[in-house]
This record gives structure tokens, C-alpha cells and sequence, in this order.
């Protein structure tokens, strides 16, 4: 069976005004299958964000392939692709600024559906968006409201509603918990299961938080500095890590449980600058599989 | 137990209408690493800035009722509240410092991160240039900031996010103070930079002794760092005791909400399958 999203030896790198590229993606292949959660884990500069935006064709690679249901959608022109961008949709971290202020909340649900020319205004998308709103937990109420009168929660299930609308078998999650408190953090969470399972939806899952993977995953990939540098099912990466930098991440993650305290490191270490003069390349790095599905590039 | 160095008594602050803090009372003693607890909203930054004398400056905050009393290193005892601002400013960054969550912002973009050290421990200490600059280097060399001359020479954009939290650690901590308030030190921080900095905290509260207040909404950093914990709610405290008894046997339904929110990296040992958390249901207390 084909995945859902396929991506092949994905690189992007940006040019700097005074000279010198930023390496942030660095010949990246992964797979999602349906129904599937994969998280992209990693810290600030990784390439996380960009492989988002990438695979929702926000911007554009400089080589390889994204092929969604099989098709490569790294050539199609706009019009094309409409047509595929129904099937995935994203959720962002920040729910204050990803929502229109001058608009109800019920229009924002709503327009993927009139945008798409799948419904017109009136009673049938009134009725959509109202059961919309009800899977995500609000009230039919709300419809009539503006993001200013919700609290982050609220807007974040606001925005997995509008994420809804079009019916994605992908959905692209860029920190989309990270903003929120912790016990509704739990309950959108909670949300996005639930959903997964009567949606068959697939999640593109990417944040900083390993405790949250850990809960929701169910394969991850580490990316280091633009590269993938480990690549496995949940358990593998969490119970037996193989590349030193997820090892180091693992290490670094507290432990909310002060019996586990650890003696931490004291060392100073900085994540190493993706930016490349003119010419230069960070190697490349090949991958070795350890045991079945479980991927870690090789270190020297 | 000793004297506490500082105790909030009955403190309620209000804006307007809204009471952020209500009547909240707590104790830290000498060498105590205490964490305030709460998620966004739940008054525990307002208390920092309140015991910092902080919270009515351009605001329409009030302190409605509440003593906070601090024990200065003579053994005297005084109330912050009814302390002037002159006197306050001898306090403030001295006896009592405090570390902000966002180091770019809370560092002044124009000065080199060196000069903002020396003016702080020249107008504390009463020390020349000369003393003062190698107080600063010696503090740099402390939290362990690589090439130290160099970065005294630095402006805070040229930093990571984690050097620059170092730079607000040193200059904290360059005045000897009994009592950090650390609001959100590592929540702006990545993770690996985030264990770095935690680490460093308690080696440096280890040496110095000195009383710490961490403020966070991250179970994580707070089972990681602190001996004891206020949990707050909707401005009022709702429980406090030791790291471990909270963890462990939490009385208040809230904090057992809280608790069960919280992904707790290793509880999913052994399973294949992702698995939903097993909510508390807490009625909203809040009028």
C-alpha cells in the first residue's frame, strides 16, 4: 500500500544578504502512513518548521519529492494545487494569531468549505460548521463569536475544527500544543486521538516536548541541524535510542517526577550554527537500519 | 525551623475589578529552592513582582491587604510593602534578584552584556571599575560561559538564548543575594539548553546558599529543581508541601488534575499503542 505522504531527499537552503546559506533541510525522506501519527522532533534551527511548510507547499524545495496519495506535488502550479491542499491541512502553535479578529469564529470554520466551492452560504454550511464545532467540544453558540472572546484552549480547538472542515486525510502540526496550558494541553490532545481514530486522520506531528511525543506518537523522527538523524517507531526512539543527539535529547527532557531527579551536565554547549559559506555543505549523512523500521544515521 | 527569610502574609493584590492575587500567604526560608505553580492566569507572576515591589509601577494593580516581610542580613525584619522606593532600590537586585523568562528582553540592547554586570555590581557594592569588571568576568567564568573576556565584550544580540540566560544568571547572582525569584527562567529555552541551565541553577544555589523562587508551569523543571511547591489557582493557593509528598499524594482535586495533565516522559514504557490521558474533571472555582 502506497503511504499517504511520502517525501524524497527533501532539501532547502536559504541565502543570507551577507553571504552564505542556511542548510535547513539537508536530504530528507520519511513516510507517514494513514491513520498514522509521526512526530518531528528536535530543537530551535532543526529544520522542523521548514519541512512543515515544505510539505504543505507554503514554500518550496530546492530538490526532491513530496508525493501525497502517490502524486508529487512539488511541481503542480496553483490551480493544481487546490486540489490537494483539501487533503491536508495545518494546525498552528499560536491560536491568538491564526485566527481572524474581525471575523466570527463560525466564518472562519466555515470558509475552507466556500473557498473550495464545496458550499454556499446559508443553512447546510450553518449546519456543518455547528456540528463541527460540536465534535471539537464547543457550542453551537459560539459560532457567533470572536477569537478575542476565547480563551487559548478554545481557539485551539477553534482551529482543529477549521482544520476539519475539508474532510484531510493529512493533518500538518506545527507545535500546536506548545502554547497551552498543561491540562488543556491533556484535553486537546485528548481532541486530536479521538479524532485520528473516527477520521483515520494521519498527524505530521512536530514539537520540542519528547513527554508529548512519547504520549502521541506513533513513529518519530530526530532532526539534527536540517538532517533526520534517527527514525523509528515510538518505542525504539524512546526505549532504545541509538544517535547520540537523541540520547542527549532524552537526557535533557525533565522528568516530571522528582524521584528521577538526575544530576545534570553542566555543560555549555550550543547548538552548531546551519549556516554554510558559499560552496560548503554540511556531509551528508547516510543511514543504517537497526533492526526493522528503526533508521540512525551513521556518526564518526 | 529557622527564621523564613521572606513570608507573604494574607497578600491580595487587585486591578480594578479582578483580584489576581488573593489572600495568599507562604514562607521561604534561607537556602529553600520553593517553586509557585499555576498556569496562565493563576496570579503566581504578580506575586513575584509584588514581593519585588514591582506590580503597581504604570499599572492599575492595588494591594488591597497582605504584609511581606523580609529578614535583612542584620536579623531586622521589614515589611516590603511599607518600604520606600528608595529603599527598595537598595533591596532590589542586592538582597532580592530576579531572572525574567525572556533574557533579550529583560538585557538592554545597547550596552555591552559586560557593562550591565559592572553597573549593577559597582551601584550594589560600591566597587571601582576595575574591581567591578573582574567581579563580573569571575561571575561569567561561574555559570560557565565560554571565552568569558570575549563575551563581556559582547552585545546581548549577539548571544544564543541560552548564553544570554547565563549573562542574566551572573548578573543576578553578582551581588550575592539571599533570595532569587526566577520567573519562567527556562521556558524561552531549548531543551537540551533548558537541563544546562536548571543544572547550573542548583549548582550555583548549592554554593551560595541563598534562598531561590521558581516560578513555572512546568511540572517537569519543578520535580527536576525544587524542594517544596505553592500550587496556585485562579489567584488563591490551593496546596503546598514538599516536592515529593505533592507528587505523590496530592490532597487538592486540582492538583490532581494537574498532575494527571501532565505527559510524564517513561510512563509509556512497554507500550506499543499512543494512549489518551486520564482527565480530572475540576469545577471552575471563579465567580
Amino acid at each position: 500500500m502506497t503511504p499517504l505522504l511520502e517525501i524524497r531527499d527533501l532539501s532547502r537552503t536559504y541565502r543570507l544578504k551577507e553571504g552564505g546559506k542556511v542548510h535547513a533541510l539537508e536530504h530528507v525522506s520519511l513516510t507517514l502512513g494513514r491513520a498514522e501519527t509521526l512526530a518531528i522532533v528536535g530543537e530551535s534551527g532543526c529544520g522542523k518548521s521548514t519541512l512543515a511548510n515544505l510539505t504543505c507547499r507554503l514554500d518550496t524545495p530546492n530538490t526532491g519529492e513530496i508525493l501525497l496519495d502517490g502524486a508529487d506535488i512539488t511541481k503542480l502550479g496553483p490551480r493544481e494545487m487546490r486540489a490537494h491542499r483539501r487533503k491536508m491541512q495545518m494546525i498552528f502553535q499560536d491560536p491568538f494569531a491564526s485566527l481572524d479578529p474581525r471575523r466570527t469564529v463560525g466564518f472562519a470554520v466555515g470558509e475552507p468549505l466556500i473557498v473550495n466551492g464545496l458550499m454556499c452560504k446559508g443553512p447546510e454550511l450553518d449546519e456543518t460548521v455547528a456540528a463541527l464545532f460540536e465534535r471539537v467540544g464547543l457550542l453551537r453558540e459560539h459560532m457567533q463569536q470572536f477569537p478575542h472572546q476565547f480563551s487559548g484552549g478554545q481557539r485551539q480547538r477553534i482551529c482543529i475544527a477549521r482544520a476539519l472542515a475539508l474532510k484531510p486525510e493529512l493533518v500538518i502540526a506545527d507545535e500546536s500544543v506548545s502554547a497551552l496550558d498543561v491540562s488543556v494541553q491533556a484535553q486537546v490532545i485528548n481532541l486530536m486521538m479521538e479524532l485520528q481514530e473516527e477520521m483515520q486522520l494521519s498527524y505530521l506531528f512536530i514539537t520540542h516536548d519528547l513527554a508529548v511525543v512519547e504520549r502521541m506518537a506513533h513513529r518519530v523522527a530526530v532532526m539534527y541541524l536540517g538532517q533526520v538523524v534517527e527514525l523509528g517507531t515510538r518505542r525504539a526512539i524512546f526505549e532504545n535510542p541509538q544517535h547520540s543527539y537523541t540520547k542527549r535529547l532524552l537526557d535533557a527532557a525533565p522528568i516530571a517526577d522528582p524521584r528521577q531527579r538526575r544530576e545534570r551536565s553542566l555543560l555549555t554547549g550550543d547548538i552548531p550554527s546551519p549556516v554554510w559559506a558559499d560552496g560548503e555543505a554540511p556531509e551528508r549523512v547516510s543511514m543504517r537500519e537497526v533492526s526493522d523500521g528503526h533508521f540512525v544515521a551513521i556518526e564518526h | 525551623m529557622s527564621t523564613p527569610i521572606l513570608s507573604v502574609k494574607n497578600l491580595t493584590v487587585n486591578f480594578g475589578g479582578f483580584t489576581a492575587v488573593d489572600d495568599l500567604s507562604f514562607n521561604l526560608y534561607p537556602g529553600q529552592k520553593l517553586a509557585i505553580v499555576g498556569e496562565s492566569g493563576s496570579g503566581k507572576s504578580v506575586s513575584a513582582l509584588t514581593i519585588m515591589q514591582l506590580v503597581t509601577l504604570g499599572t492599575r494593580a492595588e494591594i488591597a491587604e497582605g504584609e511581606i516581610l523580609f529578614t535583612k542580613s542584620d536579623g531586622s525584619v521589614i515589611d516590603l510593602l511599607k518600604t520606600s522606593e528608595a529603599d527598595m532600590r537598595k533591596i532590589r537586585g542586592n538582597d532580592i534578584a530576579m531572572i525574567f523568562q525572556e533574557p533579550l528582553t529583560s538585557l538592554n540592547p545597547v550596552f555591552t552584556t559586560g557593562d550591565q554586570v559592572v553597573e549593577a555590581v559597582q551601584l550594589h557594592q560600591g566597587l571601582d571599575r576595575d574591581a567591578a569588571q573582574a567581579r563580573a568576568l569571575e561571575m561569567f567564568e561561574r555559570v560557565r560561559i565560554p571565552r568569558p573576556e570575549k563575551v563581556l565584550n559582547d552585545f546581548p544580540h549577539q548571544l544564543s538564548g541560552g548564553m544570554r540566560q547565563r549573562v542574566m544568571i551572573a548578573m543576578a547572582l553578582s551581588c550575592d543575594p539571599r533570595v532569587l525569584i526566577a520567573d519562567e527562567p527556562t521556558t524561552a529555552l531549548d531543551v537540551t539548553i533548558q537541563a544546562q541551565i536548571l543544572g547550573l541553577m542548583r549548582e550555583l544555589q548549592k554554593d551560595t546558599g541563598s534562598a531561590v523562587m521558581m516560578i513555572t508551569h512546568d511540572m517537569g523543571v519543578v520535580a527536576e529543581f525544587a524542594d517544596d511547591i505553592v500550587v496556585m489557582r485562579n489567584s488563591k493557593l490551593v496546596e503546598q508541601g514538599s516536592v515529593l509528598d505533592i507528587f505523590s499524594k496530592p490532597q487538592a482535586r486540582y492538583t490532581q488534575a494537574l498532575l494527571a495533565a501532565v505527559p510524564q516522559l517513561g510512563s509509556m514504557t512497554g507500550e506499543d499503542n499512543p494512549r489518551r490521558f486520564d482527565l480530572i474533571e475540576v469545577p471552575e472555582d471563579r465567580k
